[in-house]
């Protein structure tokens, strides 16, 4: 029986559309919260109820606040709550005060958080059961002075991360000595500031790696599987641009033996709900337990493609108490998928966000389209929050398909009012080295010598345009005779509205 | 202007990467590739906005800022800059540019509303092209901001833990 009657949404953007929309289907209600800083967002448009926190004039954002979600669940009569990903998802103490509310978590347990949440515990976990691993530090790790002793030992280069860190925040590379007093500061400073817990340590980095991650499901009954591998190895400053599933990397035999290690992890902290074990992959084919997230993934999608199940219901269902209704075998991997993140960025500045509004919005509709968005045409891309617009998930049946309908998808998405990654996808799907699946995470930094696509032709007929654009503004002697047709033809002067001054 | 107008028979749009694209005037809808003509069209419609439309396809266009004879242009979501010239400003341009050499200092904005993490430079350091100067956090990211040219800071007005708004100054770079 559905335990689960109404689902407070403790989040916002397209993971807030994708949950209401399988609760949706399942018949349970959710309860979405407005906030001041998008009060005409488009996922409340999917909730049953609106909690209006408009005249919240708190700086910390809402989705961070446990005590006042605790009580919108508890005012709005909703008896679960969902963390989405970021903001509250890998807090313990949240899970914790929800129990003791007795709301339903839809998540891990408290203590499974707090182990693989703690970057040093969760290496002590893994050690403890033989899990393949970087060299590293312990534990944490006081000062630099320390620092360089145990980089001296595993030998440079070593990575200096956050205890309790994630999305690349609190990590730096030190790759000479001398480079160790500054780098250990920055990191041990950006750990404070962004985690509220100065503490790091020193890991072996393994240069040139690919990125490999393994969805997890376990239930409250103690079972637990994989749903493959998702390859993220295209990221940019430690933050990931476009996922695949299944990954070129891999052959059965090594997918079945990282996929037992990363089942093995979820065991030893009795896991439950969807999660995700983070390995890296050496040239070698050797790998490393980076680390496992508690929470859902934004690129679950593509494991969804490849498996036929839906994640999110899966979640609610174990939070539930339901005993997961498949086993290891029952687990078939199927076609390919990519999914690309359309952030508002501006590629040609190194990937800076580029915040402002969405004035014109148009996906592709083919059937190996999935499009997960939480923007539509008027909505702005705030400077609170993330830069995401839209998640473009392509289907193929190999990779070779999935890569050819890629490319044709990212042709016929159309985004106006801001500047967006599609120029870097759209290099991307061309070049040699993604194609032929060679790439690791060091390839926007190494390979690529140019951020974007344009086609030959592109510059040119933007030259002409600013060419009619001159003509018009400052040549109207009748001498020259220009001419412009009248009827649907425009003249660019009277339809863009984001004209600046120089 | 006005008279130079009755001799003008060529424009140029000089990109910011100095490549030169010449058009004719009258200025033609279409564009020769090869011995072929295509037509090339400024459109705009409610759904799309305006777009160009070129061998068959519609590609997004916006213009980001114009001045006087500068434009920057964003054209299937790629940015542009070109300045239009004349043939006469064209020559002028390069008579003026061996005279009086070229821009002396370079200033460095703050792209985003944002927070200042770090400032890596100090008033007379010296700084090379694509080196960070500024880091500033913005949208759960921090960006660096390079300097885009060689030279020697000689102003900085950047603080540490300050939050700037969109076109705050933020470090002065003499070439």
């Amino acid at each position: 029986m559905m335990k689960i009657k109404r689902i407070l949404i403790a989040n916002r953007g397209e993971i807030a559309v994708r949950i209401m929309k399988t609760a949706h289907l399942m018949k349970i209600e959710t309860v979405a919260v407005k906030t001041s800083v998008e009060p005409n967002a488009m996922y409340l448009a999917s909730a049953d109820v609106i909690f209006d926190n408009t005249d919240d004039i708190s700086e910390i954002p809402v989705f961070l606040d446990i005590e006042k979600l605790i009580a919108i669940a508890l005012k709005t009569k909703a008896n679960a709550i969902h963390p989405g990903y970021g903001f509250l998802a890998e807090n313990a103490y949240f899970a914790q005060k929800c129990i003791e509310n007795k709301l339903i978590f839809i998540g891990p347990s408290p203590d499974a958080i707090y182990k693989m949440g703690n970057k040093t515990i969760a290496r002590r976990i893994a050690l403890g059961i033989g899990i393949p691993m970087a060299l590293g530090s312990e534990g944490n790790i006081a000062n630099e002075e320390e620092a360089a002793v145990i980089a001296e030992k595993i030998g440079y280069p070593v990575i200096i991360k956050a205890a309790s860190g994630g999305g690349g925040r609190g990590m730096r590379i030190v790759r000479k000595p001398d480079e160790m007093e500054k780098m250990f500061i920055i990191a041990s400073k950006e750990a404070e500031k962004a985690f509220n817990d100065p503490s790091v340590f020193v890991e072996k980095y393994i240069e040139n790696p690919k990125h490999i991650e393994f969805q997890i499901l376990g239930d409250t009954k103690g079972n637990v599987i994989h749903l493959g591998e998702r390859e993220c190895s295209i990221q940019r400053k430690h933050q990931k641009l476009l996922e695949e599933a299944p990954s070129s990397a891999l052959d059965d035999e090594l997918r079945q033996k990282m996929g037992n290690m990363a089942v093995q992890i979820a065991k030893a902290v009795d896991y439950y709900s969807a999660g995700t074990v983070e390995f890296l992959l050496d040239s070698e084919k050797n790998f490393y337990f980076m680390e496992m997230n508690t929470r859902i993934q934004v690129e679950h999608p593509v494991t969804e493609i490849i498996t036929g199940l839906d994640l999110i219901e899966q979640q609610i269902r174990i939070a539930n108490g339901e005993e997961l209704k498949f086993r290891q075998n029952d687990i078939k991997l199927e076609g390919w998928a990519i999914e690309c993140r359309i952030n508002a960025e501006d590629v040609q500045a190194g990937f800076a966000p580029d915040p402002g509004k969405i004035e014109s919005l148009h996906m592709p509709t083919d059937s190996c389209v999935r499009v997960d968005t939480g923007v539509q045409v008027g909505s702005s891309i705030v400077a609170n929050y993330d830069s995401m617009i839209a998640k473009l998930i392509v289907t193929g049946k190999d990779r070779k398909d999935a890569l050819k309908n890629c490319k044709m998808a990212l042709d016929k998405v159309w985004i106006k009012g801001t500047k967006t990654t599609l120029p870097f996808f759209r290099m991307l799907v061309r070049h040699q080295k993604f194609q032929d699946g060679s790439f690791t995470t060091a390839f926007i930094e190494k390979d690529l010598e140019r951020y974007y696509f344009n086609s030959e032709y592109e510059e040119m007929l933007a030259a002409w345009l600013a060419t009619k654009l001159f003509i018009e503004e400052n040549l109207n002697d009748d001498s020259i005779n220009v001419n412009f047709e009248h009827g649907k033809e425009m003249s660019p002067w009277l339809l863009n509205k984001r004209i600046n001054q120089f | 202007m006005a008279n130079d107008n009755l001799q003008i028979k060529k424009l140029y749009a000089l990109s910011s990467e100095n490549r030169k694209f010449s058009f004719s005037l009258p200025l033609k809808q279409t564009i020769r590739i090869g011995k072929r003509d295509y037509e090339v069209k400024l459109k705009a419609d409610e759904k799309y906005g305006t777009y160009i439309l070129w061998k068959n396809r519609k590609y997004p266009v916006e213009i980001v800022r114009s001045s006087q004879n500068k434009y920057e242009i964003l054209f299937n979501d790629i940015s542009y800059t070109f300045t239009v010239e004349t043939p006469f400003s064209l020559k002028r341009m390069k008579v003026l540019s061996s005279k009086r050499g070229k821009i002396e200092r370079e200033y460095i904005k703050a792209p985003m509303p944002g927070k200042i993490i770090d400032v890596l430079v100090r008033e007379g350091s010296t700084v090379v092209k694509g080196e960070p100067v500024v880091i500033l956090e913005a949208m759960k990211m921090q960006n660096e901001l390079l300097s885009p040219v060689n030279g020697t800071v000689v102003k900085v007005t950047a603080k540490s833990n300050t939050n700037v708004m969109k076109d705050d100054l933020l470090v002065e770079i003499k070439l």
